[in-house]
C-alpha cells in the first residue's frame, strides 16, 4: 500500500504541490509567451505557435489530472478513453483499421482489461495479455484469407500490447488509496522528461543520438533529461513512499531513472513507427502537438515499469476489497 | 525481405472537418457501426412505409467493386439503393450526393458521411484530380458506387440525359455498372416536398451489369459509356 494520509484528496502534501506547481508552470509559460508577443521579439508564426501549444495544455491538464483528482473509477475512465484514442490513431495510420474483426478485437481487449482495472481483478489483468495475443493470433482464421496474416496479426498484438495491456497499469494504480501523488508525478514527469530532454539538447547541443528515427534528438538532451527526471522522482518518490521498503536512495534513484528511460524509449518508440510509415504526426487533434499518441507515448512504457517496480516492493491496493464488481 | 505492405488511412493528417469532405475519406469502427445502423432502420422504414421491393438481385455482382446507376427522382433514391446492398457490397458503398446540399455545413456533413457514407461531387466545379481519385478509389479499396448520371433529382418525373461524368470512373475498365430504375420515388418523396409521403410504394429493378474495358479513356469514350447506360436504365422503365 502507498502511505496515504487522512483527510481527502489533498491530504498528501505531493498531491497538493504537485497540481499547484501544474498551475504555476502554465500561469509562468502564459505571462512569458505574453510578454514575447508584446516586446516583438518573435516571428509572427513562431507566437502562434507557440500559443497554439499554450492553448492545448490549458485544456488537456485538467483532462489529464482532473479525473485522477475526482478518484478511482474517474482515473480508470479516463485511461480507457486515452487508450481507445491511441489505438484509433494507430489503427489509422497503420492500416490495422481496414481489418474490422481484428481491429473490433483488439478493442474489446482494450475495454477487457480496463473493466478488469475497475473491477479490482488482478488475475483478470494480467491474464488478459497472454489471452488476447492468443485471441488476435486466431480471430481472422475464420475469414480464410491468409495473405497478410503474420502482418495483421503482429499489428494487432503489438496494438493491444502497447495501448490495452500497457496504458491500463496506468488506472489500476488508482486501485491503491494512495494512487494520486503517484499518478500525477509520473503524468508530470514524463511531461518534464520532455521538456528536460529539449532544452538540454539545445542547450548543449553535439552528437545525434539515433538520427535515423528522430533527427532532432541528441546525446545531451537525453542525458540531460535522465539527470533532471531521475533527481525530481527520486525526492517527489522519497516523500511518496516515505516509511516503505521502496524509500531506499537506490531504489528511488532506479525508478526515477527509469521514468526518464522509459519515457525517451516510448518516444522513440513512436518515432519508429512514424518513421517507417513516412508520417510526421499520428493526429491532427491537439493544435500544436499532433495527434493525442504525439503526446502520451512517453507513457506507453512508463505505465507498466513503474507499475511492477512499485507493486514489487509496496503493491496496488492489496487492503483494498478485490473483485468489486464480479465478486461473490 | 521485403518491407511490409502498410498503408495508412488515406485521409490521414486531414482536420476532422476536412476529413468529412475528403473524397479520400475512410471509414473506421464507429464509421463502420453508424453507417450500420443508419442502413437497418433505413431498410426498415422502406419495408413498413413504402412495401420497398427489390427485383433482380441476382444481377448484382457477387463482390465490389461495382456502379450502381439509377434514375433519380427523390433523397430517398441513394437510401433504398444502398438498403438493397447486403455483405461486403452494403458496407463499401458510397452514394455520391451533391456536395452543396449535402456537404453545406459541418452537422450536414457529418450525417452525410457518417450515416449515408456519401461522397461530394460539387455540381459544376468538379475538378479532374477528383474524379482521378474517385477512379484509383474504386479499383483499389474496391468500393461500391451509387451513383445519379441525370446530375439532379427530376422534378416533372422524366429522365434527364446522362452526364459523362460515369465514363471518366469507369471507361477503360473491367468494372460492371449496374442499371437500375426506381418507381414510385417520386410520389415517395417528391423533390418540392420536405419530408417523405409514407405508405407510396417503392420498388427497385436491377438489370444485368454492363462493362466497359473497351471504351476510351476521353470525351467520347465517356459519352458512349453515358449513352449506353442510359439506355440500359430507361429499359427497366416500366
Amino acid at each position: 500500500m502507498i502511505p496515504n494520509p487522512e483527510g481527502g484528496v489533498f491530504a498528501h502534501p505531493v498531491t497538493t504541490g504537485i497540481i499547484v506547481a501544474t498551475l504555476a508552470v502554465l500561469a509562468v509559460s502564459g505571462l512569458a509567451i505574453l510578454w514575447l508577443s508584446k516586446s516583438g521579439r518573435a516571428k509572427p508564426e513562431f507566437r502562434r505557435e507557440l500559443w497554439l501549444r499554450w492553448a492545448s495544455w490549458c485544456v488537456l491538464l485538467p483532462l489529464m489530472l482532473g479525473p485522477v483528482l475526482l478518484g478511482r473509477a474517474w482515473t480508470i475512465g479516463a485511461v480507457t478513453v486515452l487508450s481507445l484514442l491511441c489505438y484509433r490513431e494507430y489503427a489509422r495510420a497503420t492500416g490495422l483499421f481496414r481489418e474490422r474483426v481484428l481491429s473490433a478485437t483488439v478493442v474489446i481487449g482494450i475495454l477487457a482489461v480496463n473493466f478488469a482495472a475497475l473491477d479490482h481483478w488482478y488475475g483478470f489483468f494480467v491474464a488478459l495479455w497472454p489471452l488476447m495475443a492468443c485471441l488476435l493470433a486466431v480471430a481472422t482464421i475464420p475469414l480464410d484469407r491468409p495473405a497478410g496474416y503474420i502482418q495483421r496479426v503482429a499489428l494487432a498484438i503489438l496494438a493491444f500490447m502497447l495501448f490495452g495491456a500497457g496504458l491500463s497499469h496506468l488506472g489500476y494504480m488508482a486501485n491503491d488509496p494512495g494512487y494520486r501523488p503517484l499518478v500525477l508525478l509520473l503524468l508530470t514527469a514524463v511531461a518534464l522528461n520532455d521538456v528536460a530532454a529539449f532544452t538540454s539538447g539545445k542547450l548543449i547541443g553535439g552528437a545525434k543520438l539515433v538520427p535515423a528515427t528522430s533527427p532532432n534528438k541528441t546525446v545531451s538532451g537525453s542525458l540531460g533529461a535522465v539527470i533532471v527526471t531521475t533527481t525530481l522522482v527520486a525526492f517527489v518518490g522519497g516523500a511518496i513512499f516515505r516509511g516503505t521498503p521502496l524509500a531506499n536512495p537506490v531504489w528511488l534513484v532506479a525508478m526515477g531513472a527509469l521514468v526518464s528511460i522509459a519515457g525517451q524509449m516510448g518516444d522513440l518508440l513512436l518515432s519508429s513507427i512514424k518513421r517507417d510509415l513516412g508520417i510526421k504526426d499520428m493526429g491532427t487533434v491537439l493544435p500544436g502537438h499532433g495527434g493525442v499518441l504525439d503526446r502520451f507515448n512517453s507513457l506507453l512504457l512508463v505505465a507498466p515499469a513503474i507499475f511492477h517496480l512499485v507493486g514489487y516492493f509496496v503493491g496496488f491496493g492489496l487492503a483494498v476489497p478485490a473483485r468489486v464488481i464480479t465478486g461473490p | 525481405m521485403d518491407d511490409w505492405n502498410l498503408r495508412p488511412a488515406r485521409d490521414l493528417g486531414l482536420s476532422p472537418a476536412d476529413r468529412l469532405k475528403s473524397l479520400s475519406r475512410e471509414q473506421g469502427l464507429v464509421g463502420l457501426a453508424l453507417n450500420a445502423a443508419w442502413r437497418r432502420s433505413v431498410r426498415g422504414y422502406l419495408a413498413a412505409a413504402h412495401r420497398f421491393r427489390v427485383m433482380g438481385r441476382e444481377n448484382l455482382p457477387a463482390e465490389p467493386p461495382f456502379v450502381l446507376v439509377a434514375n433519380h427522382a427523390s433523397h430517398l433514391d441513394a437510401l433504398a439503393l444502398a438498403a438493397a446492398l447486403r455483405g461486403p457490397a452494403a458496407r463499401r458503398a458510397h452514394a455520391m450526393a451533391a456536395g452543396d446540399l449535402f456537404f453545406a455545413g459541418p452537422a450536414v456533413s457529418a450525417f452525410a458521411a457518417y450515416a449515408i457514407n456519401a461522397l461530394p461531387v460539387w455540381r459544376g466545379r468538379s475538378r479532374r484530380g477528383d474524379l482521378d481519385t474517385m477512379r484509383a478509389r474504386l479499383v483499389e479499396d474496391r468500393l461500391a458506387y451509387i451513383l445519379f448520371p441525370e446530375g439532379t433529382r427530376s422534378r416533372d418525373g422524366a429522365m434527364a440525359p446522362f452526364q459523362p461524368g460515369l465514363g471518366m470512373l469507369v471507361a477503360g475498365t473491367d468494372i460492371p455498372v449496374v442499371p437500375c430504375w426506381l418507381e414510385g420515388a417520386r410520389d415517395a418523396w417528391p423533390a418540392q416536398s420536405a419530408t417523405p409521403r409514407p405508405f407510396c410504394p417503392l420498388s427497385l429493378t436491377i438489370g444485368p451489369p454492363h462493362r466497359f474495358p473497351d471504351a476510351a479513356n476521353d470525351k467520347a469514350g465517356w459519352q458512349s459509356v453515358a449513352t449506353t447506360m442510359q439506355a440500359a436504365v430507361r429499359r427497366l422503365a416500366p
